[in-house]
């Protein structure tokens, strides 16, 4: 668990940060949001203490960061960050095994650790063990790079922007493998992104800052239905809210059961998102869907009312 | 042969070829006595017997051997220290002598170096450990200033200590930078080392010298061509150790 209580940094007459309070639970990921500038990296790299807060307290399961050891307190924190930073003249996997060895792990451990991590972010160990990081892409640098953050299983991750130099295609893939991740590991997680989709779709609770200050905080869907301001509004996408409203939901939340009606030709699956189903209404001119399993068994059936979420007599 | 020898000769094969025919020459320029007697056939005398040759190739390297020592520890720690955070302040002072240095001549500093230090080696081991010292700061600063600021980020990131972070990432990646200027300095000091002949150090300068003052062609020539030997030696020697780190990460 993070706590931040009325959390100030200043950088000479500047403030980065201004009373920040923030609050992530034991295997929660929070996503940091906000214009270039408004001090998300900042706010990350207090809690590792890579900068000093000048006000204010920062806790780790209930302990001032303070009290801990600088290094020891970095040696628990994975941290992973847009450009990699992976060190160019260590093969793969000497830059994954980094902590273990900083922490004096026995040899044969690290190797075994080294190993598993490989195999968890989809880097064959024959092929990538003893690449060096320039002969790799940026998808797979930075699944390097989240490895080397997991390597000695930190309860607590830090990403700043770590998929953003990426390309969708890759972006994707990451972001659904960090899904994935976490739904196993269950890390407490901060995420800074620009990427508004990809906050929503990652993040437990949407933290949107503005000029060094927190300007809203809570679940995703709480915050898309009801911004707090017209920043909070147009930094979630502005008229778009309703597509990114619409990608959160799954279709089984909103089908009904099979009418004796005929059954409609357009079909979907009952996990892809509203957003998906209304573009394949769209496609195929079609205002009702028949909802599909993974066997392309129908098990229900979705209208465009029903999809919008419309009241019955308007 | 083995294998690992047979890789060594062939990465090593220049250098050694050179370091061949310093030995060689060395040892065997009376045997080249026919040559050098048609170069200067009026002096009675046209191999320099004052010194063993490889007395003086010996005495040469010491001093240069000693003054680099010197000025790669001088240099080197010089460019860690300003660029720690403690040492910040005063990166911009040796950053600016490190490049103006450099148009100082090195007579300009044997001829200040005499008066204060006497005759000798000694002021020649200074000359050489002041000149040869300006590349290795600007190289040292160059190789640690362009170190990828997000390389830093993460080594601290991940919970190194500063000295971790100087041994075992900074210096590795500056090292062949570094390397670069070490050649260039050590180089130069093998030629600019001639000078303290001038000054009554003995080494490979003395027969340049010698020849001089006595008009002996053949002198000079058998001091210049050891010490052009001894620099090739040295300089293809660097190279081969700048193109393996190169291979290694780059
Ligand atoms: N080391 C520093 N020294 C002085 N000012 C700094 C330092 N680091 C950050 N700042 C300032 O603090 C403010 C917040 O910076 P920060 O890097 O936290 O922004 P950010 O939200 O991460 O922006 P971006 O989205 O562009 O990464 C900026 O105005 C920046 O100029
Ligand atoms: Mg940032």
């Amino acid at each position: 668990m993070i706590e931040l209580f009325d959390v100030t940094k200043r950088f000479g007459s500047e403030t980065a940060v201004d009373g920040i309070s923030l609050r992530v639970e034991r295997g929660e990921l929070c996503a940091l949001v906000g214009t270039s500038g408004c001090g998300k990296s900042t706010t990350l790299r207090m809690i590792n203490r890579l900068i000093e807060h000048s006000a204010g307290e920062i806790h780790l399961d209930g302990q001032p960061v303070r009290n801990f050891d600088e290094q020891a307190l970095r040696r628990r924190i994975g941290y992973v960050i847009q450009s990699t930073g992976l060190f160019p003249h260590w093969p793969v996997a000497r830059n994954i095994g980094l902590v273990p060895r900083l922490l004096k792990w026995p040899r044969a451990r690290i190797q075994m650790r080294v190993e598993e991590l490989m195999s968890l972010l989809g880097l064959p160990m024959a092929s990538f063990a003893d690449k060096y990081p320039h002969q790799l892409s940026g998808g797979q640098a930075q699944r390097v790079g989240v490895a080397r953050a997991l390597a000695a299983d930190p309860d607590i991750l830090l990403m700043d922007e770590p998929f953003g130099a990426l390309d969708p295609i890759t972006r994707d893939t990451l972001q659904e493998e960090l899904r994935d991740l976490q739904s196993r590991l269950h890390k407490t997680i901060v995420f800074v992104t620009h990427d508004m989709d990809e906050a929503l779709r990652l993040a437990d609770r949407l933290v949107v800052m503005d000029a060094g200050r927190i300007v809203q905080q809570g679940a995703p869907l709480d915050l898309l239905r009801d911004p707090a301001d017209d920043f909070v509004a147009s930094l979630l996408g502005g008229d778009d809210r309703g597509f990114k409203e619409a990608a959160l939901t799954r279709v089984e939340e909103r089908m009904l059961p099979l009418s004796p009606r005929l059954i409609a030709r357009a079909r979907v699956h009952r996990e892809a998102t509203l957003r998906q189903a209304l573009a394949v209404m769209f496609r195929e001119h079609a205002d009702r869907l028949t909802v599909i399993d993974d066997e392309d068994m129908p098990v229900g059936e979705l209208s465009l009312r029903r999809l919008v979420g419309a009241r019955p007599h308007e | 042969m083995t294998p690992g020898l047979a890789a060594g000769l062939r990465r090593w094969g220049v250098p050694l070829v050179w370091l061949g025919l310093l030995l060689l020459a060395s040892l065997g320029m009376a045997e080249l006595e026919a040559v050098f007697r048609w170069l200067e056939p009026d002096s009675r005398e046209v191999i320099y017997r004052r010194t063993e040759f490889l007395t003086l190739l010996g005495r040469h390297l010491l001093v240069v051997g000693v003054a680099s020592l010197l000025a790669i520890v001088a240099g080197v720690g010089a460019a860690v220290l300003v660029t720690r955070p403690f040492g910040r302040d005063f990166l911009p002072l040796v950053a600016q002598f490190a490049s103006m240095g450099q148009t100082f001549p090195p007579v300009a500093v044997l001829a200040l170096a005499v008066p204060v230090l006497g005759f000798g080696t000694l002021p020649i081991i200074v000359a050489l450990l002041l000149y040869g010292l300006l590349p290795i700061v600007r190289n040292s600063l160059a190789g640690l200033q362009g170190i990828d600021p997000a390389v830093h980020e993460a080594a601290r990131g991940m919970g190194m200590s500063r000295g971790q972070v100087l041994r075992q990432v900074e210096l590795p990646l500056a090292a062949p930078v570094i390397l670069a200027g070490v050649r260039t300095s050590v180089t130069i000091n093998i030629a600019t080392a001639a000078l303290g002949a001038t000054v009554g150090a003995s080494n490979l300068g003395d027969p340049i010298i010698s020849g001089i003052v006595n008009g002996n062609t053949a002198y000079i020539v058998q001091g210049a061509l050891l010490i052009g030997l001894l620099a090739l030696t040295v300089d293809s020697a660097f190279e081969r150790l700048l193109g393996w780190r190169r291979i290694r990460f780059r």
